[in-house]
């Protein structure tokens, strides 16, 4: 046990306590001149109307990616829910987009929305649903819509195999006793499938939740928060306080209420949702 | 009648598994098929989904030179990166999931738990501190300082996955082979190790892959040019704003992706087996 221990606090835990200590100083860098201020970095990122935004932004990007990415894959790994022919095949496949590098998603998604040359808006002129190209990680509406759905198209294949592995541990005789009884199809959702994956559909809740609420390196390297904030969510405003306008004590105290608030998650998460059974 | 049914039902299944495969394929058959078109028509947007004018000329270039450093540095980089967390993970990884299937001790459950929170870890928060410590260490801008930091964030979710493993090698082979005379540690070597194989390969693979596609900690850590991962010098062909460089850019982001799809999809079927028997247990 020892060795994991020893990465993870010395690399994570330490480090968080550490930005918990810098999010309690009046400091441009996080060393060198430091004031103690308290809460102070607190009371003034939640009077400050690019921190406001930025946590609309979360809430907002969270719960769409949550929607998405539990209802998809629940439908997807339902339908997939039998033997056929290729099946191990589709489902290996399935999993590229999500074991793809993070750039290469980026870079992606820059080349097929670009507004002169990318695939997205010759498919949408020639069509002929909208006239002029649409520059989507360019407007301000369209930014953060986009980004969510290339950010769900990544993790549905992950969530839809998750789902599916549950459900395959439903024993095909149970279905039958269940149509036997006279059970529709929602009664034997409601009591049959989701009882029996009910652990797995929180774990996957959980894991979209976390993941999207981290969510940096996409938004960073697509639009860097921009333009005018629409998609600056908490996590791009912690770097863009600490690098770009060096206040590292409100990016840390940015950084400080992610991390309790994941905690806390987290806790909830495993003390009522997640059964392990023994 | 009946079989009539089944035949809708496995139209439909085949539609469905279709268009899926579609939605996950086509974004990557255009960055490809674009990769393949001479640079001049990239910009144009005369871009054809069949390369009408193939070309290997854009592949050419990025091999030949790159602001500076070659693309095959970045190359060359990544898998020393990659390789080097792969294997500290897997040791580390191996060590403390053995720990955790074998001994009973306070805290046990609170700690495997803790292994999969840390999974979720929001990396952005740490960001600031680690470099600060990598500054004391004098493990900025070295490629030491990026396996470790790697190592701590995928070394957590291999223990969780290993459990598993090891959970499922009977306790009573050991048994024998301690009764036979091994020690402890030969016990493991000889009977868990060979047992857990395709285990331990899962989480070698899966921190490979995780380690590779790594961008924050790169970003942060990663000053010169010649030090840098694929992720780290395909960005930066594109924040030469107004000039972005697609022809390179489609060619290294085909080179970034098709490594990993090769290595993986392999051996995808072990890594849904571990990460199912992981989570639903």
């Amino acid at each position: 046990m020892l060795p994991v221990s020893f990465f993870v606090a010395f690399f994570l835990i330490y480090p968080f306590l550490i930005t918990v200590r810098t999010s309690l100083y009046f400091t441009a860098f996080g060393f060198g001149e430091m004031e103690f201020c308290g809460l102070g970095n607190f009371f003034s990122l939640f009077q400050d109307e690019v921190f406001i935004t930025g946590l609309k932004n979360s809430f907002v990007w969270t719960l769409g990616s949550v929607a998405l990415q539990l209802t998809i894959p629940l439908g997807l790994a339902m339908l997939l829910n039998r033997e056929f022919r290729g099946g191990m095949v589709a489902k290996s496949v399935m999993l590229i987009p999500w074991i793809t590098p993070l750039v290469g998603i980026a870079m992606m998604t820059k080349w097929i929305l670009e507004p002169q040359l990318g695939f997205a808006n010759k498919i949408l002129l020639q069509i002929g649903l909208i006239k002029q190209p649409i520059n989507f990680l360019g407007s301000p509406t369209f930014a953060l819509p986009s980004l969510l759905i290339i950010s769900s198209w990544r993790f549905i294949p992950f969530g839809t195999l998750l789902l599916l592995a549950a459900l395959q541990t439903i024993p095909p005789s149970v279905y039958d006793a269940m149509k036997v009884d006279g059970a529709n199809s929602w009664q034997t959702f409601r009591f049959l499938i989701f009882p029996m994956i009910g652990s797995m559909i929180g774990f996957v809740f959980f894991l979209a939740f976390a993941w999207n609420f981290n969510t940096f390196g996409l938004i960073w390297i697509t639009t860097k928060g921009g333009p005018v904030n629409s998609t600056n969510t908490l996590p791009v405003l912690i770097y863009r306080r600490a690098f770009r306008i060096f206040n590292m004590g409100e990016s840390a105290a940015v950084a400080t209420l992610i991390g309790i608030f994941l905690i806390a998650v987290g806790f909830v998460f495993f003390k009522y949702i997640w059964k392990r059974e023994t | 009648m009946r079989k009539n049914r089944i035949s809708t039902q496995t139209i439909i299944l085949y539609a469905g598994v279709s268009l899926l495969l579609f939605i996950n394929l086509f974004p990557f058959y255009l960055v490809f098929v674009g990769s393949l078109q001479p640079h001049a028509d990239i910009l144009r947007g005369a871009t054809k989904l069949i390369p009408v004018n193939f070309t290997l000329k854009n592949y050419v270039v990025l091999f030949r030179i790159s602001g500076g450093s070659p693309f095959s540095t970045f190359v060359l980089n990544s898998i020393k990166v990659a390789i080097g967390a792969a294997l500290l993970s897997t040791v580390v990884a191996t060590i403390g999931a053995y720990g955790l299937s074998r001994y009973q001790f306070y805290g046990k459950e609170v700690i495997g738990r803790m292994l999969l929170l840390v999974y979720v870890f929001p990396t952005i928060v740490v960001v600031v501190p680690v470099y600060d410590i990598m500054a004391k260490l004098r493990l900025v801008d070295s490629h030491l300082g990026l396996i470790l930091i790697h190592t701590a964030l995928t070394a957590p979710f291999c223990t969780w996955l290993l459990r598993s493993f090891f959970d499922s090698v009977p306790r009573e082979l050991e048994e024998a082979g301690l009764v036979d005379g091994c020690s402890r540690w030969k016990a493991f070597l000889h009977i868990v190790v060979p047992i857990s194989a395709a285990g331990m390969l899962t989480t070698a693979i899966y921190s490979m892959v995780a380690s590779w596609g790594e961008y924050t900690f790169v970003m942060m850590l990663i000053d010169s040019g010649s030090k840098k991962t694929v992720p780290l010098g395909l960005s930066a062909y594109m924040q030469t704003y107004g000039n972005i460089e697609w022809g390179k850019l489609l060619a290294g982001t085909a080179l970034n992706v098709i490594p990993i799809v090769v290595i993986f999809l392999p051996l995808a079927r072990y890594f849904l087996k571990g990460f199912m028997e992981g989570a639903l247990k």
